[in-house]
């Protein structure tokens, strides 16, 4: 997929947007060039009478989100290169184009909306944060009537039609997850939040599974995104008797707290944390020893042992050796990876018929064999899909795979 | 709340302090010494996270670079202020713009090197401190042991000796002193590089308790300016106060709601917020400050 240095030389040298430079030595090196309508795009080697099917990937290069968006395009790239060599979709190769939201709902429409209406791609891929799928999701399902898949775990209740999620809903991550917690003995829950959306619908949920199943939240609170002192909070934690603390505060405040926490004891009294994002990044940002015993429930883990992972895990590492942006659940990659197989899974069963409707049609009962994890299958009727959970638990910084549950209901659009 | 309760409280506030004023002290320093509010002073606390980070990838360890954060933060003040803050003595606001600037580009240089990713830099010292059945964490203890001591030796260096002397002669009339034969260029590079220290040093010894990421100064800046304001410009107690009072808001507030009434007129988010309405209404009523001008 390489393409020619000298084709990619000049398109580089006109580069003038600015947001791109920090990664534009990484993607001129991987293949990627400067389309003429600004973005990138990653051209297959070989072509077909009918012309490429276009991708577009709409996802945040850089900003604070960056460290998510590079490991999508790039697993992204991964998938596309892997069906491209394999003879592409019924012998039609497919043309990557790719759009930096810049972790900037703003800043993303503009650049979405020249996916859709210069490049008019098939079928855009994107988004990470949930402010940022509902920026975009008009000017591409909507104004661009164009099938638009979101890959990140999310907080669920997103029904838009010809909206695809293939990242893991609040069902798929509590409803083993809580019932496993409850059965090592934790009764007693509290909810550290962020303030926003994800973390309230993501509680709501939890609440209820721990309630069904004889738990109690002790207290319920939300703070800043860039709070990092936590002292009061982990004195209740403690002074309440909280035998499991199920947190979504996230970076910069999740460094402060879980130290926090750890330095105030309570693990050594017993005291469990459960954290639904953590993968096996999150030793990067968090020492090993605070998070020591945390457990999370993703659709994949490094640790899961099954061919085909371990098959993926390596082309991705070898595809991108030394890279900071792993391929994990949290990011989601895995997400991505899925998406651009459904996506391939329904043109194959439409003949090859890029229609929106038809494929539309076709990935609302798509299914793949495989995938990080294991395979997937989508809900018909509700843009959501069943696929593998594993709960996992941290050992000095890898997470280890307790339990696998084997293609778990999204319980979303029903 | 009972007596250890109180203790941890007491430990979490001045720990909290202690980290607010090492950022507020070198801010002070500047903006009373050469009327500029150094807006890339969060960058200073930045770029010595950043050294104990690298220092760290060069396989050697975190105290090593603690220690050599506010030297080589200080020689990038000494650059900053010799290229940039020089020349625009004369108009201060715009010297303003240009820390901003300064600190824009810092912020974002890091950023690209580290990827935007979070990392987590071990403490050298870890580990608890047990008091009876209070346990503290070690880390947050030397932090307020070494506040102490820079603020101590500050105040030591600004009242006795003769560099000292022309520093507080120089901010109480510098047309006086330069007639009086003291360079005052070489006393704002100094005095320059010197805050840039400080917030390097900040920056090292808080990094373990909060990750590096690009944005971990930001965090910062709005808040020790409110303790510069608070403090008064130009004194060395009124910053330190400002910034031991507004540090010790920050936990006071969210311990405040463990009282039974407040626990649900205060949210955290409220909290936060408090802080702030605080300070301004301090500020109203004081807008010379805790301690008016000239007293070190």
């Amino acid at each position: 997929m390489t393409i020619d240095r000298k084709q990619a030389a000049p398109a580089r040298g006109g580069l003038t947007r600015r947001g791109f430079l920090k990664g534009a030595g990484a993607l001129a090196a991987t293949g990627w060039v400067a389309g003429s309508a600004g973005g990138w795009v990653l051209r297959p080697k070989w072509s077909h009478a009918a012309g490429p099917i276009k991708m577009g990937i709409a996802t945040d290069i850089t900003g604070a989100i960056a460290p998510s968006g590079n490991a999508n395009w790039q697993i992204a790239q991964l998938a596309v290169q892997q069906i491209n060599d394999g003879g592409g979709i019924l012998g039609r190769p497919i043309e990557l184009y790719l759009e930096d939201t810049a972790s900037d709902p703003g800043v993303a429409v503009g650049n979405v909306r020249r996916l859709i209406q210069q490049n008019d791609v098939d079928v855009v891929l994107g988004g990470i944060t949930s402010a940022m799928r509902e920026a975009i999701k008009n000017p591409i399902v909507r104004r661009g009537r164009t099938l638009y898949i979101y890959p990140q775990l999310y907080e669920g209740q997103e029904c838009t039609a010809d909206l695809y999620c293939t990242g893991p809903t609040p069902a798929q991550q509590c409803d083993e997850l809580i019932p496993w917690l409850i059965g090592q003995g934790h009764k007693r829950f509290a909810f550290p939040s962020a303030n926003y959306l994800w973390p309230q619908l993501l509680n709501k949920y939890a609440r209820k599974v721990i309630e069904d199943n004889g738990g109690e939240v002790v207290f319920e609170e939300y703070y800043p995104l860039d709070q990092i002192e936590y002292s009061a909070t982990v004195a209740k934690i403690n002074n309440e008797n909280v035998d499991c603390v199920f947190k979504t505060v996230i970076p910069p405040g999740t460094q402060a707290f879980l130290k926090q926490l750890h330095e105030s004891g309570f693990s050594e009294r017993g005291g469990h944390v459960s954290c639904v994002y953590f993968d096996d990044n999150s030793v990067n940002y968090v020492p090993a020893r605070e998070m020591e015993g945390l457990s999370s429930c993703l659709d994949y883990f490094k640790a899961i042992d099954d061919p085909f992972s371990n098959e993926l895990q390596a082309a991705y590492d070898a595809m991108f050796p030394d890279t900071r942006f792993l391929f994990t659940a949290g990011s989601a990659a895995t997400g991505m990876y899925r998406g651009v197989k459904f996506y391939e899974e329904a043109v194959k069963a439409t003949g090859g018929d890029l229609d929106r409707d038809a494929v539309s049609a076709a990935l609302d009962t798509a299914e793949i064999a495989q995938g990080p994890g294991g395979g997937a299958k989508m809900i018909p009727g509700t843009g959501h899909c069943a696929m593998n959970m594993y709960i996992a638990v941290s050992r000095a910084g890898e997470y280890e795979v307790i339990s696998k549950y084997d293609m778990v209901d999204p319980a979303e659009c029903t | 709340m009972e007596l250890d309760a109180i203790a941890k409280l007491v430990f979490d506030i001045l720990a909290f302090s202690s980290i607010m004023v090492l950022v507020v002290l070198g801010l002070a320093v500047i903006a009373s010494m050469m009327g500029i509010f150094n807006l890339g002073h969060g960058e200073f606390v930045l770029l010595g996270a950043y050294t104990v980070f690298v220092f760290r990838e060069l396989g050697l360890p975190e105290w090593s670079g603690m220690l050599a954060a506010p030297f080589l933060v200080a020689i990038v003040g000494l650059f900053v202020e010799a290229t940039v803050i020089r020349r625009l003595y004369v108009a201060p606001v715009i010297a303003m713009l240009a820390t901003y600037a300064v600190g824009l580009i810092i912020r974002e240089t890091v950023r690209g090197l580290i990827g935007g990713q979070f990392y987590s830099i071990d403490e050298p010292i870890q580990g608890f401190i047990q008091i009876g059945d209070v346990s503290l964490s070690a880390w947050r203890s030397v932090i307020i042991v070494v506040t102490i001591a820079v603020m101590a030796g500050c105040y030591l260096f600004l009242t006795r000796t003769s560099f000292g002397l022309q520093i507080r002669g120089a901010l109480e009339n510098p047309m006086l002193a330069r007639a009086s034969g003291v360079s005052t260029a070489r006393l704002y590079a100094f005095t320059f590089a010197f805050g840039a220290a400080l917030a390097g040093l900040a920056g090292a010894l808080m990094v373990p308790l909060f990750s590096l990421s690009a944005d971990l100064g930001l965090r910062f800046l709005v808040q020790a300016f409110l303790a510069v304001m608070l403090g008064g410009v130009g004194t060395f107690e009124g910053p330190v106060l400002g910034g031991a009072l507004i540090g010790a808001m920050v936990p006071g507030f969210q311990w405040l709601r463990e009282l039974p009434l407040l626990n649900a007129l205060i949210q955290p988010i409220v909290a936060e917020v408090l802080v702030f309405v605080v300070a301004l209404i301090i500020v109203k009523f004081r807008p010379q400050g805790f301690v008016s001008k000239g007293r070190i």
